[in-house]
């Protein structure tokens, strides 16, 4: 199975600290890897260098998306090549309607106008279609708003920075849906799912969610990869702390 | 009449322009009238730009000026009288002498003082009798296709009460054409219960001086709505348009949208008096500045139980080192009950907002004119179709630079 994405020794500096140090992370098709990690870890870091936003400077390392070095591209060449990311804290435009972006996707794909539109209805999403995007829009409404972005982007390889947080459980569950419905099977590839990266601190999503694979991320590094309903349990029964002394002890060993 | 010496009263504000140094009356004889469709197709495509389509389709009336004389003249509806006003003013004796320099005085500056000097005003007039509601727009283009002419025009319109009219006037020189001046005087009187809606479009050379000059009287119930858009920056314009809101709850509505760039200074204001019980106004001005000054200047006189409103924005894009913006929204309230607020921000485009809508696959110029269009009309409703246009074309042109 060829990796849609490999990250080779990864330096990420942010206004010149370094934030994430000799990272490697490898994600087959098809599959979907959650990303687990205490506050300020580097999660969200990674998934933003992935995205190839500038903010988040590459100092080291390399990132092969579909075996291609990808580590030079901006956002909208890696937008292109099928790199999708949603937000936890998108930011709002004022006088910019979410109804201009998808007329934007619709504009370069017109035989899905028809698909994009049932997704908004089937997903509720008609109602904050012509507001401000991200404006005035509850935590949930804001989760909805970017799954639905990608939903109507179609990217090959989705990553979610965590779709669970601050909501309640029916909202995570319309979420659940949706993570569901942008990971699930391409018509071309009856047997492979789409393959994404979810990060997530609670674990809540993959209740809903299928995961492969799971990475536990400290201070910059992957510091663990396994089963997640595995390392979720060992979170959830021990908490972080047991999980980086564990870490810490492999690295000494 | 009193006229002054062109060269004594100065304007209040925008940079002085002495119109001796341009061509004032025409040295070529008056040309044909002739349809709108005959007008040469060079032209027709400037025009068009800035909203008035020779076609004539979904108009109710065409009036174009070409310099100094009238080029075409052609009333599609029977609701709309549409005159040169030299001949509106030999046919009606009342019209100048309850209309004519009545909104806007002859002495107000050096450049209503050129206008007024000339033996055959230029320009148009527009009247819409009582009741009727047109319901196209009108189209006027006022045009210049000779270089180092000032221009000087007097428009007159006049909405008699319960009658509704769109007028779309759009301003512009040939290409090729880099000098010249334009002095417009226009008096609006809407009538009880009226509504005009004037939109104004101008896409100048970049040498044009502009000197616009408008006063709009507003009786009771009336509404008027102001539209300005300025695309391609000329060096200088300054304009301070007047309104005043006589009858009880009359409204008046401004909206400037405003592109700068390199070497051209805009002034652009707007005065309202609320003089009738309940009325209200609202003056939005919306600039992007790519270089070259830019004033945004706002004053709403509070002279009864009113409600009134003053919202200046700016956005400042790559405009070097002696580009700004600056904004100066002002309220005078002068009764107990007027009701007034501003305000004003200035600021430049959050890269985040930019790389947010890259990361749906657009390119960084896409991406900022799409910011920009939601600044420069995202929070203004019904704006309409043409209005929509412009600013798809200046967010267009702000976004991707002139090339």
């Amino acid at each position: 199975m060829t990796n849609i994405l490999e990250i080779k020794r990864l330096c990420v500096a942010v206004d010149g600290e370094e934030l994430l140090h000799d990272l490697d992370l490898t994600v087959p098709e098809g599959e979907v890897h959650a990303l687990l990690g205490p506050n300020g870890s580097g999660k969200t870091t990674l998934v933003m260098a992935i995205a190839g936003y500038p903010e988040y400077r590459v100092t080291a390392g390399q990132i092969l998306f579909d075996g291609d070095d990808i580590t030079e591209l901006d956002i909208t060449e890696r937008a292109r090549l099928g790199i999708g990311l949603s937000q936890q804290r998108p930011p709002s435009i004022a006088g910019v309607r979410l109804q201009q972006v998808l007329d934007y996707v619709i504009a370069n794909a017109p035989q899905r106008a028809q698909e994009i539109d049932g997704l908004a209805k089937a997903f509720q999403i008609e109602r904050f279609l012509d507001r401000d995007i991200n404006a005035a829009l509850s935590g949930g409404e804001i989760k909805r708003s970017e799954l639905f972005q990608l939903l109507a982007t179609r990217p090959r390889f989705a990553m979610m920075d965590e779709p669970d947080s601050g909501i309640d459980l029916e909202a995570l569950a319309l979420v659940g849906d949706m993570v569901n419905a942008l990971l699930s099977r391409e018509a071309a590839r009856p047997v492979q799912r789409r393959a994404g990266l979810i990060i997530t601190h609670t674990g809540q999503i993959l209740d809903y969610v299928h995961a492969d694979k799971a990475h536990i991320m400290l201070d910059g590094r992957i510091g663990c990869s396994g089963n997640p309903h595995i390392l979720l349990d060992t979170i959830r029964k021990h908490g972080y702390e047991e999980c980086i002394r564990c870490i810490l002890r492999r690295q000494k060993g | 009449m009193k006229v002054l010496n062109a060269d004594s009263a100065k304007s209040p504000s925008g940079p002085d322009l002495g119109p001796d140094r341009y061509l004032t009356t025409p040295e070529t004889p008056t040309p044909a009238v002739i349809s709108p469709d005959q007008v040469e197709p060079a032209d027709a495509k400037v025009m068009a730009s800035v909203g008035v389509y020779v076609e004539g389709k979904g108009r109710a009336g065409t009036y174009i000026l070409r310099d100094f004389h009238t080029l075409c003249l052609a009333a599609q509806s029977d609701d709309v009288e549409l005159l040169p006003i030299a001949g509106a003013l030999q046919q009606y004796d009342w019209l100048r002498q309850k209309y004519y320099w009545k909104a806007v005085p002859a002495d107000l500056d050096k450049y209503t003082a050129q206008c007024a000097s000339l033996p055959e005003p230029q320009g148009y007039f527009v009247r819409v009798q009582k009741g009727a509601k047109v319901t196209f727009p009108v189209q006027a283009c006022l045009y210049i296709a000779q270089g180092n002419i000032a221009q000087a025009v007097h428009n007159i319109v006049i909405l008699e009460e319960g009658a509704e009219l769109c007028l779309i006037t759009g301003c512009a020189t040939r290409y090729g054409v880099s000098s010249a001046a334009h002095l417009g005087v226009t008096e609006c009187y809407v009538g009880r219960d009226a509504r005009l809606t004037s939109t104004m479009v101008h896409s100048w050379g970049p040498n044009v001086e502009v000197r616009p000059r408008s006063g709009t009287i507003v009786e009771e119930g009336g509404a008027f709505v102001s539209n300005y858009c300025s695309l391609r920056p000329a060096r200088s314009i300054q304009t301070d348009p007047r309104t005043w809101l006589n009858g009880k709850h009359a409204s008046a509505k401004y909206f400037t949208i405003i592109l700068g760039s390199q070497g051209s200074t805009i002034d652009i204001g707007g005065q309202v008096y609320l003089n009738g019980e309940d009325t209200s106004a609202e003056l939005a001005h919306r600039a992007v500045c790519t270089g070259g000054h830019i004033y945004q200047r706002g004053l709403l006189v509070g002279n009864a139980p009113c409600q009134a409103h003053v919202d200046c924005a700016g956005m400042v894009l790559d405009a070097g080192k002696d580009g700004f913006i600056q904004s100066i929204p002002g309220l005078m309230a002068l009764h107990p009950e007027a009701r007034m607020s501003h305000e004003a921000s200035i600021g430049k485009i959050a890269p985040e907002q930019v790389e947010y809508l890259q990361s749906r696959g657009m390119e960084e110029r896409e991406a900022i004119s799409l910011i920009i269009r939601g600044f420069l009309g995202g929070d203004i409703v019904g704006l309409g179709p043409e209005l929509d246009a412009r600013i798809a074309e200046i967010a267009e042109l702000a976004g991707h630079g002139e090339e």
